[in-house]
């Protein structure tokens, strides 16, 4: 008997993961769109606080913007192209802002330059951290660590060759800059400018700690909903808030990189200059000692009895903060994360596969239906949750932590994995359909074990992005599936400086625990093709 | 030994016509040539013929069964592509015995045959190397071993030796005229290189635009070319391609 050919397309996965998307992405929007229609516009947009947030969002993102990627860009160029040592030290150190909340980095700003602020009292400091430059400050450090890692991609892998060739053909070194580097640089550097603009201007953590009177849109929409209950003047933040975000996408999306992936570039040959190392030496000194004094600070409001004058050991603070409920609350929180590392990771992989492996329109509209949660800010994303899951089952539960971190993270991971099943040979599926291999076995046979390492990485990306946000869990939490994160807030309130700081170090070292765990895990996989490798060369 | 039969076979893409009509026969055990530039539809040709494309209209029998809408793995044929496509985190063994393990009837005999194969392209020593570890060469070597394992009656190569060097693809295409004497297999191959095509085929079908425009013998083809078309691309180059070589008196 001769069977007729199946149908190859997958049809039916993609029907699955379209009506995810469709009901925990696309009907929460629009969900939140209708609200739009209650609201009266004309009384918001023409009140003067709200003009006010605006103007302050802009303002203050703006100059955050601008100091943030310039500093990322000189950090990205000392760790590229100077021949500093200690790289690996520095670049960890660098990123280790993103390891926890933004809400974090504005308290660290209250310790120490708040009105009873360690440095306040210590230089006899007399301005006010609180306001526009509190909040520039909180902001560049909350995204600098982004910032500069994707400086240092672009920097990574621009091609030497123009410039060998420049250098042959006489052309002076400003002409170089000019003719070369910046044209290489421009797409990719227009793109780290919105999304550095975005992560800035939606977030709320940092000017709810050190924003005092200055209000911005998100610590308005934030007061507007958690505190006044009014869903439509929130919903309208919401959609202003969506505009920068969805620019940022738009952009991106037309102008994509289009040069191909094999083209192998050669990388600069590092010359030995001692005035741009001891350049670079002291700046990264300088940016690092900034990023760790803080949490230095949180460690000793931790760990001693009254941080900086006593500093005799104690386990008081720390056992204090776990009877005001904190180990529940990191429970939930670990929970949360790893359940949305797990099904998230699962997630992105069968949508990438589909999308990167399987042809026809409906993998492009899955791919771009994936990479859409890029422009849905966090806070929007969990204020279309209260409005569209209100009163459903999953509403108060677990659940929908899970469910809007997943959607939330997922276009990174998504793209780190549709990258790397991109690269792997495309007459895969046809071989294994020759040879009588179904699709589920050459994918966990031959598919997964080529991914490995990448699929370590999403889950990694998806765990601590799950233990830092405050975003849009703080829309969607109760006071018993509150994850530790929004704690910090909490205990700022009432005034208890070490249980916040202890809370950001507490997920700071979950943070650090799981990134090593992940490095160690891809560390060992690709010793273990190395070492084999080794093996056979010695035979 | 099963013969291929190809009938009126026709494929439009959004519109194009990349084959046109097209009919032939392949005898068993034979060496065929698809011979054509890119884009004349030959492999198109080759996909339709496993499977793994459907055509417009036509149809494909295999000893006068209808296989026309049979799955790939179910028509006693075999594919080596030109990049290979070897599951580069398995072992040479593991490559070839992998689907023959996936099988009942062939379970419990795969290591035995697929070290068969793997000798029989002469990779023995390499049999616990993984595909980064090996050249060019020795890699689609793999591949063809991994086709042969489960004993098709047809293989169909698309563009095998496009990237490899001169050296290798000399060695290979000798060792693919030893293996289809030992074996007996029909071999269907698609290239663009004139000489190639010449060297290896029993027959020969020049292709060009969707069309078939001659399939016949090399000697034939040399002797009586059917167009114009035949005449410059395929005798003109190959022409020039050997004058080269007599210049110097090498040949």
């Amino acid at each position: 008997m001769i069977v007729t050919v199946k149908r190859r397309n997958c049809n039916f996965t993609k029907i699955i993961l379209a009506l995810f998307f469709l009901v925990s992405v696309v009907l929460p929007l629009i969900c939140m769109f209708a609200n739009l229609f209650t609201a009266d516009l004309d009384k918001i947009f023409g009140n003067k606080s709200f003009f006010e947030a605006t103007l302050h969002s802009l303002q203050v993102s703006a100059v955050s913007t601008v100091i943030s990627i310039s500093l990322a860009f000189l950090l990205a160029w000392c760790m590229t192209r100077t021949k500093v040592k200690l790289k690996g030290f520095f670049s960890a150190v660098i990123i280790l802002p993103m390891l926890i909340p933004s809400i974090s980095h504005g308290m660290g700003l209250v310790i120490l330059f708040g009105q009873n602020g360690q440095l306040t009292k210590l230089l006899g400091l007399n301005w006010s951290i609180y306001g526009f430059w509190g909040i520039v400050a909180g902001s560049v450090m909350y995204s600098l660590p982004v910032a500069y890692l994707m400086i240092s991609d672009i920097l990574q892998y621009e091609d030497s060759t123009p410039y060998e060739a420049a250098s042959v053909l006489g052309i002076p070194r400003k002409n170089r800059f000019l003719s070369i580097t910046l044209p290489y640089m421009r797409k990719p550097m227009i793109s780290v400018l919105f999304a550095t603009f975005t992560l800035i201007v939606t977030d709320y953590g940092v000017p709810v700690m050190v924003g005092g009177k200055y209000n911005t849109l998100p610590m308005m929409m934030y007061n507007e909903v958690i505190g006044r209950l009014d869903f439509s003047k929130g919903s309208v933040i919401g959609m202003v808030l969506l505009v920068p975000a969805v620019v940022a996408f738009v952009f991106d999306f037309v102008s994509k990189d289009t040069r191909s992936s094999g083209f192998v570039n050669k990388p600069f040959a590092l010359k030995k200059s001692v005035g741009r190392e001891i350049f670079a030496y002291s700046f990264l000194a300088v940016v690092s000692i900034s990023i760790l004094y803080p949490i230095i600070t949180f460690a000793g409001l931790t760990f001693n009895k009254n941080y900086p004058s006593d500093l005799t050991f104690t386990m008081d603070n720390i056992l204090s903060t776990l009877n005001k409920g904190a180990g529940g609350y990191l429970l939930n929180s670990i929970m949360i994360a790893l359940a949305v590392s797990l099904v998230g990771t699962a997630l992105a992989f069968a949508c990438a596969y589909l999308t990167a492996r399987v042809r026809g329109l409906s993998s492009k509209v899955l791919h771009l239906i994936s990479i859409l949660s890029l422009a849905v800010p966090g806070i929007v994303l969990g204020l279309s949750y209260v409005l569209f899951f209100k009163g459903s089952f999953i509403y108060g539960t677990l659940i929908i932590l899970i469910l809007v971190n997943i959607v939330h993270f997922f276009a990174s991971p998504y793209l780190m994995i549709y990258n790397s099943l991109g690269k792997l040979n495309m007459n895969l599926e046809d071989v294994g359909l020759t040879l009588g291999i179904r699709r589920g076995r050459l994918i966990r046979d031959v598919i997964i074990p080529q991914s490995v390492q990448t699929l370590v990485e999403m889950f990694t990306y998806f765990f601590v992005n799950s233990m830092i946000t405050i975003s849009a869990v703080s829309f969607v939490a109760t006071t018993l599936t509150k994850p530790l994160s929004l704690m910090i807030t909490q205990f700022q309130q009432q005034m208890l400086l070490e249980a916040s700081a202890f809370v950001s170090l507490l997920i700071l070292v979950v943070n650090i625990i799981m990134k090593t765990v992940s490095y160690i895990v891809r560390y060992c996989i690709s010793r273990k093709g190395m070492k084999r490798y080794a093996h056979e060369k010695t035979i | 030994m099963e013969s291929l039969s190809v009938q009126n076979i026709t494929k439009e893409f959004d519109g194009n016509l990349a084959l046109d009509n097209v009919s032939f026969q392949v005898n068993p055990g034979e060496f065929l040539s698809i011979l054509g530039p890119s884009g004349c539809g030959k492999t198109t040709m080759l996909r339709i013929l496993i499977g793994l494309l459907e055509p417009t209209s036509g149809s494909i029998l295999m000893d006068n069964k209808d296989i026309t809408h049979a799955p790939p793995d179910k028509r006693g044929m075999g594919i080596v592509f030109q990049n290979y496509a070897l599951f580069e985190n398995m072992t040479v063994l593991r490559n070839v015995e992998y689907a023959l393990k996936l099988k009942k009837e062939t379970k419990a005999t795969a290591r035995e045959t697929a070290l068969k194969m793997i000798e029989l392209v002469g990779l023995s020593e390499h049999v616990s190397k993984k595909p980064s570890q090996l050249s060019g060469g020795q890699m689609q070597r793999v591949a063809i071993a991994r086709t042969l394992a489960l004993s098709p009656d047809i293989i169909l190569f698309d563009e095998p030796m496009s990237a490899l060097d001169v050296a290798t693809r000399l060695a290979l295409r000798r060792e693919l005229k030893k293996i289809q004497a030992a074996m007996g297999t029909t071999m269907i191959y698609i290239t663009h290189d004139q000489e190639e095509a010449f060297a290896m085929s029993d027959r020969i079908m020049v292709m060009n635009a969707a069309t078939i425009h001659q399939l016949d013998t090399p000697e034939e083809i040399l002797r009586n070319p059917a167009d114009d078309y035949v005449q410059e691309f395929v005798i003109g180059n190959l022409a020039e391609k050997t004058a080269s070589l007599l210049k110097y008196n090498i040949v």
